[in-house]
């Protein structure tokens, strides 16, 4: 068969080794034809790589050296495209007089170009030039590209202080440019205004740094990374939205069961009557019982015992014992009712409720002893039996139990983007 | 991931709030006593409450 349609133009790689006029050295121009400058490894000196003679545009010692932590020469593929590392630079901002630096790295594919790297403090991006202005109106405002919000992040001067390599510009040891980050995780679009008034824009993707140790097939581990970046994306970015979701439904559920356990209780008082407990009654038993009352239906149901005694500034104890007339099963149990004032305040209540769990149907009756101190005199209380009563605070505990959680991912995730802003321009 | 944990957890808690609803649970001291003679309706002072002779508290207001 034979092809009939235009043949695919493709690129041709250059690769390139030349004579450093500076110290002799060989130095080898990988993205021949498109790099503009290139940094000669032994002497630092920058070379034009436009010019056939290579001519030297700047000398600098390099006092400080930096190692990048990916090789140049070293290669590896991001989106699926093979790139190799030609260039790195260290760049520098001065805030507040404490000095910042990071990383940048020249990624060369012949069929796609230069494409770069940025790591800080273990941090890595994906970085890419755009092809697109993005809308922006003031500095520190916020940037729309492609229909994504990015707020302002920092805005500061920063200053190149060690290059090797190639590159695609004019590079400078000492060459300043203004730049803006504008951050919506895991992306970030950067600016970079030069002194000449140039506005160069990219956009960035958080990279994970096993990742590119995988990819690019680096010996060892990645710097584990430092603090919170600021395009890092949160690990709980969009878990609290979802928690929170899923605990507006369970506390739905929560309603549906207690409204259910609130129709099925029979709730009904089966035995009421008022007392009269005489603290200097000379008789030494004051132990009585009461009638028999019936708790009906199947189910053993929680009944509540409700005191009622009119205590002023005193107290009056009451020993409960809710006998099961057929089965001699006996819930035994004391309650206090206290009630003290003063022009102060009040404490206490006249009214006391306890609730008996899982009691069984059948005839019940209460023997009730009543204890206070002898000075009070005549003390009047009333007791209520109800049966089946619908214990509410289950609820409640149920709500507090799904909450919690809930509120915690909040938390942490507040944590985490208190901790990412309180490194920009706009720390909280 | 976490999601799915917690509305694990949160079906756990509704199962937990009904069980203890419909069982009538309750988070009162009370102690159970299998067998009380049937005699306490003739002789209620033949029978002590484990609760009984009460120290309250006068140190306060």
């Amino acid at each position: 068969m034979v092809e009939t349609g235009p043949r695919k133009e493709v690129p041709t790689v250059n690769i390139r080794s030349v004579s450093c006029p500076n110290c002799g050295a060989s130095v080898m121009i990988r993205s021949f034809g498109q790099a503009v400058n290139v940094v000669c490894g032994s002497c630092h000196a920058i070379l034009d790589a436009l010019d056939p003679n290579v001519q030297i545009l700047q000398k600098f010692s390099a006092a400080m050296k930096f190692q990048p932590l990916s090789p140049l020469g070293s290669r590896g593929k991001l989106r699926g495209t093979l790139y190799e590392a030609v260039g790195f630079q260290r760049r520098q901002i001065d805030v507040d007089g404490e000095k910042y630096s990071w990383g940048e790295y020249v990624l060369f594919n012949p069929y796609k170009g230069f494409r770069y790297l940025t790591e800080y403090d273990g941090h890595w991006n994906d970085v890419a030039p755009l092809r697109t202005l993005p809308n922006t109106t003031i500095v520190t405002g916020p940037v729309t590209y492609l229909g994504q919000t990015y707020k302002h992040f920092q805005t500061a001067q920063a200053s190149t202080i060690f290059v090797i390599g190639e590159f695609p510009w004019q590079v400078r040891v000492g060459e300043k440019v203004t730049v803006s980050d504008y951050v919506a995780p895991p992306r970030v679009l950067s600016s970079e205004t030069a002194s000449d008034k140039e506005v160069t824009w990219s956009l960035g993707e958080y990279l994970n740094g096993s990742d590119l140790w995988k990819a690019f097939s680096l010996p060892g581990h990645p710097p584990a990374p430092v603090g919170v970046y600021e395009n890092q994306p949160s690990p709980l970015s969009g878990t609290a939205k979802a928690i929170w979701k899923t605990f507006w439904l369970l506390l739905l559920g929560a309603v549906v069961l207690y409204f259910a356990n609130a129709g099925i209780s029979k709730n009904k008082t089966v035995f009421t009557r008022a007392y009269v407990f005489d603290t200097n009654d000379p008789v030494g038993e004051h132990s009585f019982v009461t009638d028999t009352f019936e708790f009906t239906g199947t189910r053993a149901a929680p009944v509540k015992i409700e005191s009622y005694a009119n205590v002023d500034n005193d107290w009056i104890y009451l020993n409960y014992a809710l006998v099961n007339e057929d089965t001699g099963q006996t819930y035994d149990f004391g309650r206090e009712v206290s009630y003290y004032y003063d022009s102060e305040g009040s404490e206490g209540s006249r009214r006391d409720s306890a609730i008996i769990p899982s009691v069984p149907p059948g005839h019940y009756f209460l023997r009730i002893e009543p204890e206070s101190d002898r000075k009070p005199g005549r003390i009047s209380y009333t007791v209520t039996v109800t049966h089946d009563y619908p214990v509410g605070y289950w609820f409640w505990i149920a709500v507090a139990l799904l909450f919690a959680p809930a509120l915690l991912t909040t938390w942490r995730s507040m944590s985490f983007e208190h901790l990412r802003w309180q490194e920009s321009d706009h720390a909280r | 991931m976490i999601r799915k944990l917690y509305l694990i957890y949160g079906l756990g808690v509704l199962g937990f709030l009904g069980y203890a609803q419909y069982a009538g649970w309750s988070l009162s001291q009370v102690s159970q006593m299998k067998v009380v003679p049937k005699s306490i309706r003739d002789n209620p002072g033949s029978y002590r409450s484990v609760y009984g002779y009460y120290h309250h508290y006068t140190g306060g207001k």
